[in-house]
């Protein structure tokens, strides 16, 4: 070999090569032999370079060849450290110009030991780099001092750069999603991907915080490095995502059965990693805040549902919380957590699935519920599902959802796993609740819409059944249960008849017709295939697409004509017996076992008397679930089925007393509400719009004002005072609150009796909206 | 070599497709468009109020074949994407200088 091949390292190259090549040598053999092989021949080219001109010089290894995970197309990251004596160009140029010429990536820098701190102290990624510094020749002082310097440099800094680095990490996850649930994931940029591994190790290196010290987080890391080893070595290109078309030859690569298993094991690998990573920034906002405050503080535990408190930035159960006899803690912690914009604290989800029983069948509304207020707290619905989903509480309670975690959906159309797809649509759902009458379907149709993939035959067929079954689980009636299976029948229906069927045919319209039959089934349908194409993937709604359907639902809309609300059901003769009684009776029937009772109400009919009564409740701390108001002669009866959000419900007498109090001006409702909601905590998720509509044409002696919302205690006191002074009179009212979700019908007439005139509808109309908070003008109309 | 592009009615798009495979054209390129000709959009009514659509959503294909089977190509297209309505669309064909297939380096017919 001459001495120039020897410069340009042919042996170290054909070395190389055969290291790649080699199939009997494991990932981490591989990495180890390339890194030793480097190490070696950069000694060589060190030792080359006279004596003289290299003392007080240190070569270093940084970054992933400083952990020694160089892999078939890895950079070289490597520092060349020297005091300020000798000719650091001439001694560089020695080392590295063989490197260029033997083609190797090289990421390199010439620098002295401040030097290479002012860099770190500039540049996080440098920093980051640096921690993994390894000595590889030369003065081992040098790189001893490095070393030492940067970590303590790194942890003295470490409350200025470690909110750095959580942005970044948080940059990142916004840009390249989540390992676990991308059907093409970035196996280094993803959350949860080989990025984070290190972005852990960095906040151990901080002495802030400590990362959790699980097997399956080292597991998890070591089996993507082994992938991407693979896919470096398949694809010949240094690109760390795995696309569709390398999935078989890698998992055949990897001795798996098939590409669904590398899949699944890698969105096993990314949930371990990730679920460590959000433990341990949040440990690090926790230490990092007390460090902060001043003298010894005490976290704040603040009520956020029946059992579960806010205690330093995350839901925890309250002191005397049962798990061991409360089966719908966990649906309630997680709703509870979800609406407020917290995560579950690890060691509660630990303790809910260990502790909490199983729930009976059917469930009781207020496990309905509480599933219904999580799903409809939008994004924040996604870390908490997936911290209950980690504790297998999900598989327990919808034992059909083990079919579909990590599961691939091989379509181009498609970014997610069919788990992690059926949660998003749900988010994207919750968006659309107040388009439709029943939010509540609209969201099991969501989560359940793809239950059938993965069994034989047509999904949307077996999915009909599966979800059918799993709504009567719930205690859906057997008419919503039916209903919830026909949306995920025919949740493909209106994409395929508006892209695949000639919407100016009759038979296109009549065959949406014959499908889904009545108008708010396709107002469902309709809010449920934009749900699904949106969380799909931007191919699937594009805008063609979104107009084509809007067009085909549009036409049918106009063949079905609009869906009637509900009218009050007729009062018992008991109710209308209390209704003739002199002066206020109240009435409060004993808890049912969902937990909800029943409040009557009979009293003199006058404007305030809804609002007031409504007020009355919410004092109490009455959820309102359900609500009737209907006047006869000159008494107006009401009656409510509420849930006492804390213990049991008042009293008959406390609460009849109350009321009487208050109908006769001698409680401030609204002040001691005020006080209340200043009690209560800050942020509120509210990520769709509430809309006011008046809908015609559906009585004759009245005006018709539906009102849908996001739930929130006094919310009917607001929209029935507002309504009252606005000079109109509430002749009857149907209060529905779904989950998370309020939908309010009121019969409005004027003093005379009749249906309100223009001027007072749009008095009317814009004094509910106000009521509301931040009154949409473009949710807000007259159709 | 002849570049054939078809607008026509987005249903009609399995159609076509299944007409084109059947006679044996392997590829093709699909994007969604909107345009209008002689029909110059068309008036919906929703909800009571009258508006007009501007733009209609439309499928366009694209095939590049051989200049002996571009009638054969244009009348399959033709035959299968036809309603016979207003609107159904529009087939025509430009030349093509040169094709190269980007995985094999392959050009001209071969490439096809």
């Amino acid at each position: 070999m001459t001495s120039a091949s020897a410069a340009r390292g042919d042996r170290f190259l054909s070395l190389r090569q055969a290291v790649v090549a080699d199939e009997r040598l494991s990932a981490i053999q591989r990495r180890v032999a390339l890194s030793e092989l480097v190490d070696g021949w950069l000694a060589r080219l060190f030792a080359a370079v006279p004596g003289e001109e290299s003392a007080g010089f240190a070569l270093v290894a940084v970054g992933g060849y400083g952990r020694r995970e160089l892999l078939p197309g890895s950079d070289l990251d490597v520092l060349l450290v020297h005091g300020d004596a000798g000719d650091p160009a001439a001694v560089a140029n020695r080392i590295f110009y063989p490197v260029w010429d033997a083609g190797l990536a090289l990421d390199h820098a010439v620098r002295t030991v401040e030097q290479a701190r002012a860099v770190a102290a500039e540049d996080l990624k440098a920093a980051l780099s640096l921690i993994d510094a390894r000595h590889v020749t030369g003065n081992g002082g040098v790189t001893q001092r490095l070393r030492a310097e940067v970590l303590a440099d790194w942890r003295r800094q470490a409350a200025v750069r470690l909110p750095k680095l959580a942005a970044m990490v948080r940059a990142r996850a916004e840009q390249s999603g989540e390992l676990a649930h991308l059907l093409e994931p970035d196996l280094v940029q993803a959350y949860g991907g080989l990025r984070d591994t290190l972005a852990l190790r960095a906040v151990a290196a901080s002495w802030i915080a400590d990362r959790p010290h699980l097997k399956a987080v080292e597991e998890a890391r070591e089996w993507l490095l082994v992938v991407r080893d693979a896919l470096h070595r398949t694809t010949g290109r240094r690109h760390d995502r795995l696309l569709f078309e390398d999935h078989g030859i890698i998992a055949d690569r990897l001795g798996l059965v098939d590409p669904d298993v590398l899949l699944r094991r890698v969105a096993e690998a990314g949930r371990a990693v990730a679920y460590a990573a959000d433990v341990t920034w949040r440990d690090v906002e926790r230490t990092l805040r007390a460090r902060r405050r001043v003298g010894r503080h005490v976290p704040e535990r603040r009520p956020l549902a029946d059992g579960v408190v806010e205690h330093d930035g995350e839901a925890v159960l309250a002191r005397d919380a049962r798990p061991e006899r409360d089966a719908v803690l966990p649906l309630r912690a997680a709703a509870a957590a979800a609406q407020a914009g917290l995560v579950l604290a690890p060691y509660t989800v630990e303790r809910l699935a260990a502790e909490c029983p199983a729930l009976p069948e059917p469930w009781p509304s207020s496990a309905r519920d509480a599933l219904l207020a999580l799903l409809g707290a939008g994004r924040s619905a996604l870390q908490v599902w997936d911290a209950l989903d980690l504790a297998g509480l999900v598989t327990r309670w919808i034992p059909e959802w083990e079919r579909v975690r990590y599961r691939a959906t091989r379509t181009p159309i498609h970014r997610h796993t069919v788990d992690r797809h059926l949660i998003e649509t749900a988010v994207v759902a919750s968006g659309f609740t107040r388009r439709v009458g029943r939010p509540d379907l609209l969201l099991l149709a969501a989560l359940f819409h793809d239950l059938g993939k993965g069994l034989p035959g047509d999904h949307s067929e077996t999915g009909e059944v599966i979800a059918a079954d799993i709504g009567r689980r719930l205690g859906l009636s057997p008419q919503d249960a039916a209903n919830l299976g026909l949306l995920v029948r025919h949740h493909l229906l209106l994409p395929e008849m508006a892209t695949r069927r000639d919407p100016d045919d009759p038979a296109t319209i009549a065959a949406v017709v014959d499908s889904v039959g009545e108008a708010d089934k396709l107002e469902l349908l309709a809010a449920l295939t934009e749900a699904d194409a949106t969380a799909a993937g931007p191919l699937a709604w594009s805008p063609m697409r979104a107009r084509l359907v809007g067009d085909l639902v549009a036409r049918v809309r106009t063949v079905l004509g609009g869906a009637p609300p509900p009218k009050p059901e007729r009062l018992e003769p008991w109710q209308e017996e209390l209704a003739r009684r002199p002066g206020t009776a109240v009435r409060v029937d004993a808890p049912t076992a969902d937990g909800t009772c029943r409040v009557t109400v009979a009293a003199v009919d006058r404007p305030d008397v809804l609002a007031t009564v409504a007020g009355v409740l919410t004092l109490h701390r009455l959820g309102v679930r359900t609500a009737t108001v209907e006047t006869v002669d000159e008494r107006v009866v009401l009656v409510w089925r509420v849930v006492a959000a804390y213990g049991a419900p008042p009293a008959e007498a406390v609460l009849r007393d109350d009321i009487v109090r208050a109908l006769d001006g001698r409680t401030d409702i609204p002040s001691r509400l005020a006080a209340r909601a200043s009690e209560r905590r800050g942020r509120v998720i509210r990520h769709a719009e509430p809309s006011v509509t008046v809908i015609p044409e559906i009585s004759a002696d009245a005006t018709v004002l539906e009102v849908r919302a996001h739930d929130e205690p006094g919310l009917l006191y607001r929209l029935a005072d507002a309504i009252g002074g606005a000079g109109v009179v509430i002749r009857s009212a149907v209060v529905e609150t779904l989950g998370a979700e309020a939908v309010d019908v009121f019969y409005l007439v004027d003093r005379a009796g009749g249906p309100l005139p223009g001027e007072a509808v749009a008095a009317v109309v814009a004094a509910a909206g106000a009521a509301l908070g931040e009154p949409n003008p473009e949710r807000s109309r007259v159709i | 070599m002849k570049l054939v592009t078809a607008v026509i009615k987005p249903f009609k798009l399995d159609e076509v497709r299944s007409a084109l495979e059947t006679f044996g054209v392997q590829g093709m390129t699909v994007t969604e468009a909107s345009g209008y000709g002689r029909q110059k959009g068309h008036t919906e009514v929703y909800r009571g109020a009258e508006y007009t659509v501007d733009l209609v959503p439309k499928t366009r294909l694209e095939v590049v074949v051989d200049d002996t089977d571009v009638d054969d190509v244009v009348d399959v297209i033709v035959k299968a994407a036809q309603t016979g309505k207003i609107g159904d669309g529009k087939v025509w064909v430009s030349p093509v200088d040169a094709v190269v297939r980007v995985r094999t380096g392959e050009v001209g017919v071969d490439a096809l």
